[in-house]
């Protein structure tokens, strides 16, 4: 978790600093991209299902996986049939757009907003069904946002900065995901794989329980690289996640930035999704989560 | 009757000894010229083919029968210096000898008698003193104790950049480092770029790969014991340089000459300094420096009792509004007492503090601070008892008590304080040795002998119990007891059997054979492709059991030329138990529950290693090759298959050569070549929330092999032809690193193109990717 602290909010500072010193040692560290044979494995299913109770659109995406060097988006898994069970056995049916998209609509048959309930993922495909449960936790609203504006530093440009404000559940283990954005785009448009990511209000719990989330965390939604200028949204979401989506979000971070002089080996990251008659053969990639979420955002204004 | 009573006290006498009597010559072996004393310089009475070495405190017994002889001390670079002496009882003999003026046939390369190669019974040993390597070109001109070792064979590392090094398929913690018998747990700077030691301090560095005598314990594959100078006991005098990262100041000279002196050196990385008027406001505020500093004091009490006091210092320190800090803190005093002729003890006390460090500079609302340290205290006493010519006996122990603290952070949200920390781990390390070397005929040598290990994980702490479950997934936490302090929680004995023998074919060659038990109860915890100084070491608990490994090597060894060319060839095959390997995506830090995320499983290396060096003449060096492999079989990893260590290098190829061109100059050499390390590599693709993951479809480890390591460096030394009476001299080294430009892969790694994140890449990281040209000014005074 702490590598993952490393990786997130400084993974861009201090990895420019140690480059540029390297650079400025040997004059010569450097990355080059090069031509490499790989083995091909089968392709599997791939689930992608995050379900907030929010009242727009819920989404789950179902896909193939695909030779590595596809360089593609990879290919829709269209001819199954998607749906969750809520509180008194009421079934959501997403249904098929055809590309791969299943999509519920909340204003039919309402949110799926029952805090606390073990939600039911049912996914039928190809014959088989894949099941998961995920218990929809609590999220906090956030209180405020602030901003400051920042000369230049090493690895930050000038510009605001902002802070969400928000504070834990005290009494109980949470997990969160903090989902930022710049006039409506996620604040990284280059690279989304750098989640943020909290248990509690810090990056490991116990201790931070009850807390106002810390500064790291706080001021992890401005990219240092692209500041605000005035007039810009800055937005903030805050979803719930129960233990085991954190920890495939965590993995799936560290996977997807993985390299460098602190590279950690490359491994699969394991699904909370299971096939229902235990074959353990037919594996599925993916995960599911159902999240409360709460948002605020703020416009730039100069100081 | 006068003559019988003359006669019986004589015959009572003669009974009690033996048939003839023996008598023992002993003293210390120094230098005429700092008072430095000589390790491993040799005392022979040659007419009689009987001789010994001096101790690595310089110190010398010999025991012959009662006669005259003419004994002769020698020690390569210097004069040998022979005495006659009348043997009638025990006598103490220091000898000092003087310094070889340098003649350009003999140069010497190391600090060794002609022979030891065929005629120690040590094997899986490399020795190399200060001046070889300074001699080697090195990576921005700094001379390098530990890139030195590199080139000998055995001995890799995963890539520039990273800690430690590897020896005979054993991981970078499997190496006891010790720095005048203390140990250390960081040895390098700067993430592995420079080791710690300081190559004006260092007077001699042996490393034992194999064969490891029963005085030595606590690591599974090598023991790197670097010793310091002591301190010049005749006059003051100074050595020092800059370079291009370190300017370096060494001090040494007489508190009481002849018997009592002390040494200061000391080092410290300026690109900082140079950098400081050159970075804007904003960035003025970022530090990154290092630096090292060994202070030594000796006195000679009187001639059976001196005393050495000594601390080391060195940090890392870097940041810029976040801040890294770590460094390894010593503090040793040791005591030599000679209690007789024959029996001499070294008694050894250290504290020793490794810690690192880091945190976010924040403003008093908003803090957050990090530390991590390991604090160990020992007592360690060695004896030597000289029996006789043929018998050497050694025994001795020692005791470390350890203080883990995993992890302590406070942060301050809002104005708010708390504090997380991982609890602190305690720990005994207990051992104790006996070894006799002997001689057997005039051919066989023998070192055999056993330690006993033991360690105890004590309290204040807690006992966990982790559920079983299928391999490789986490394991979660049935139960935590808790213990009080200096409770046992867990305690672990091992007994390891050493030998070694030594059958000398002829007068130039012999063969060699040994076995080795190690245990190693300390583990170090890394997650990373290569270590990072935020490692986390760990002690053995309930969970994690000791690891143990046994050892059997096989060599043929081969003087040629009146020793002038030193060769062997060695074989080694090693079995390692409990080797610690974690699942796939383990959580490494600020982790309660770390042991429900490791694994153990089983190793094995075996390989062979060729060896020849030229030992004298203008033209000096040696090549080295090894073949070899190092596995892992874990349960739950690779689908419970033997897969290839990170570490795991199939051909290592060294080639160093020195050539004195004249006394003003002298140019030096090196090529390495090393097959390619394992890495993982997926076999598919994914999208989740947009983001491409890879997955590999075998759950694989170490699948594939990134592309082969090559280099070659260069260096020239001039050394300007002063007058003789100028005090200080100096000289310039010019040397390339990676003469030809080769991009060396450290790791491949893939990620999303920037521009376009539907395409992936295989990326090659390398961290030294150009050639790099250097200049540095060495003075002595």
């Amino acid at each position: 978790m702490f590598l993952l602290f490393l990786t997130i909010s400084l993974s861009k500072t201090m990895k420019k600093f140690i480059y540029i010193f390297f650079l400025a040692l040997t004059f010569s560290a450097c990355e080059d991209v090069i031509d490499v044979d790989l083995d091909q494995g089968e392709s599997q299913l791939v689930i992608d299902a995050f379900v907030t109770n929010d009242s727009t659109v819920q989404t789950i995406r179902l896909t193939k996986s695909a030779d590595y060097f596809l360089n593609a988006p990879t290919p829709a898994a269209t001819n199954a049939q998607v749906s969750i069970v809520g509180p008194n056995s009421l079934i959501y049916n997403f249904v098929s757009d055809q590309t791969g998209n299943y999509l519920y609509d909340p204003n039919t048959t309402g949110a799926l907003d029952s805090i606390g309930y073990p939600y039911k993922l049912e996914v039928l495909y190809d014959g088989r069904t894949y099941t998961s449960i995920s218990i929809l936790n609590p999220v906090p609203t956030i209180d405020s946002i602030s901003q400051s504006f920042e000369e230049e530093e090493l690895g930050s440009e000038e510009g605001y900065y902002t802070q969400f404000w928000a504070r834990d559940f005290p009494g109980r283990e949470d997990f969160y995901w903090i989902k930022a954005f710049k006039n409506g785009k996620p604040i990284d448009t280059v690279d989304n794989s750098n989640l943020i990511l909290s248990q509690d209000a810090a990056f490991s719990g116990n201790a931070a329980d009850g807390f106002a989330f810390i500064l790291p965390i706080r001021a992890a939604i401005t990219n240092e690289e692209e500041p605000f200028e005035v007039g810009d949204e800055s937005s903030v979401e805050l979803l719930s996640l129960n233990a085991e989506v954190f920890e495939f979000l965590e993995q799936l971070t560290i996977q997807a930035n993985n390299g460098g002089l602190f590279s950690t080996p490359p491994a699969n990251i394991r699904s909370n999704i299971k096939d229902a008659s235990g074959n353990s053969q037919d594996e599925v990639l993916g995960v599911f989560s159902m999240s409360a979420i709460s948002r605020a955002s703020e416009t730039i204004t100069a100081e | 009757m006068k003559k019988i009573q003359l006669l019986l006290p004589f015959l009572f006498i003669s009974f009690l000894l033996q048939a003839q009597e023996k008598y023992t010559i002993s003293g210390y072996v120094k230098s005429a010229s700092t008072g430095e004393e000589l390790i491993g310089a040799t005392v022979a009475a040659r007419a009689i083919s009987v001789g010994t070495s001096a101790n690595v405190y310089g110190f010398y017994s010999l025991t012959l029968e009662k006669g005259t002889y003419e004994i002769t001390y020698s020690f390569i670079g210097y004069e040998e210096i022979t005495k006659n002496i009348v043997l009638d009882d025990n006598k103490q003999l220091n000898v000092e000898l003087a310094e070889q003026v340098n003649e350009l046939e003999v140069v010497e390369i190391d600090g060794e008698r002609d022979e030891a190669n065929i005629k120690s019974v040590e094997m899986s040993v490399n020795k190399i003193d200060s001046k070889t390597i300074k001699k080697i070109p090195a990576l921005l001109g700094e001379a390098d104790v530990v890139k030195s070792i590199l080139l000998l064979p055995g001995v890799s590392t995963v890539g520039e950049g990273s800690t430690g090094f590897n020896v005979r398929g054993g991981g970078i913690d499997q190496n006891l480092v010790l720095l005048d018998e203390a140990p250390v747990y960081n040895s390098s700077h700067l993430f592995g770029f420079f080791s710690v030691f300081n190559p004006d301090a260092v007077k001699n560095v042996k490393l034992i790969k194999g064969g490891i005598a029963p005085e030595y314990g606590g690591r599974l594959s090598s023991i790197l014991d670097i010793r310091m100078k002591e301190g010049n006991k005749k006059e003051f005098t100074g050595s020092g340089g800059v370079g291009a990262i370190f300017s370096r100041l060494s001090l040494e000279g007489p508190i009481k000459k002849d018997k009592a002196s002390f040494l200061i050196a000391g080092r410290r990385s300026y690109a900082d300094i140079l950098a400081r008027p050159f970075l804007n406001d904003n960035l003025s505020g970022s530090r990154f420096y290092f630096y090292d500093l060994t202070a030594k004091v000796n006195y000679e009490i009187d001639p059976k009792n001196r005393l050495f006091l000594s601390g080391y210092f060195g940090r890392d320190v870097f940041g810029s509004g976040f801040l890294f800090n770590w460094g390894n803190a010593t503090g040793t005093a040791r005591w030599n007492h000679i209690f007789n002729d024959k029996l001499f003890m070294n008694l050894t006390a250290f504290y020793s503090d490794y810690d690192y460090a880091f945190g976010v500079e924040g403003d008093g609302e908003d803090d957050f601070d990090w530390s991590s340290s390991i604090v160990s205290y020992s007592v360690k006493p060695d004896f030597s008892y000289y029996i006789n010519n043929n018998n050497t006996l050694k025994f001795g122990g020692q005791s470390i008590y350890y203080n883990f603290k995993p992890a302590v952070a406070e942060f301050i949200s809002d104005g708010q304080t708390n504090s997380l920390s991982l609890p602190e781990k305690f720990g005994i390390e207990n051992g104790l040795y006996i070894q006799n070397e002997r001689q057997i005929g005039s051919r066989i040598s023998l070192l055999y002998g056993i330690r006993w290990s033991h360690f105890a994980f004590l309290g204040e702490g807690a006992k966990q119990v982790y559920r079983d479950t299928i391999p490789g997934i986490r394991k979660d936490l049935e139960s935590s007891t808790e213990f009080d302090q200096n409770e046992v929680i867990a305690d672990y004995n091992n007994f390891e059997p050493r030998l070694s023998i030594k059958y000398d074919v002829d007068e130039f060659s012999s063969v060699k054979a040994s076995f080795n038990r190690m245990s190693q109860y300390l583990h170090l915890i890394s997650n990373t492709v290569a270590s990072t100084p935020v490692d986390l070491w760990l002690p053995t608990t309930n969970n994690l059991e000791p690891q143990i490994a046994d050892q059997v090597a096989v060599g043929y060894f081969r003087n040629f030329s009146k020793n002038k060319y030193e060769a062997s060839v060695e074989l080694f095959a090693k079995d390692f138990q409990n080797q610690i390997d974690y699942i796939d995506n383990a959580d490494i830090f600020f982790n309660e529950q770390l042991e429900g995320d490791l694994l153990s499983g089983d190793g094995r290396a075996f390989g062979i290693e060729l060896f020849v060096k030229k030992r004298t003449g203008p033209l000096t060096g040696w090549v080295s090759y090894t073949l070899s492999r190092s596995e892992r079989q874990v349960e739950g990893i690779n689908r419970g298959d033997w897969y290839p260590t990170r570490f795991d290098r199939t051909h290592n190829l060294s080639v160093v050569g020195s050539y004195e061109y004249n006394p003003k100059w002298s140019f030096s050499a090196n090529f390495v070549y090393s097959s390619g390390t394992p890495a993982t590599f997926p076999t598919n693709r994914y999208e989740i929330q947009g983001v491409i993951l890879p997955h590999n479809i075998d759950q694989a480890r170490n699948n594939y092999r990134i592309p082969a390591y090559h280099r070659l460096d260069i260096s020239a030394t001039l050394t300007p032809q002063n007058r003789e009476d100028k005090k200080i001299k100096g000289e310039w080294v010019f040397s390339v690193y990676n003469v030809y430009n080769r991009r060396n892969p450290f790791s491949i790694f893939f990620d999303q193109n920037e521009n376009n994140p539907q395409v992936t890449e295989a990326i090659r990281f390398a961290v030294v990717g150009s050639f790099v040209p250097a200049v540095s000014y060495n003075f002595t005074f």
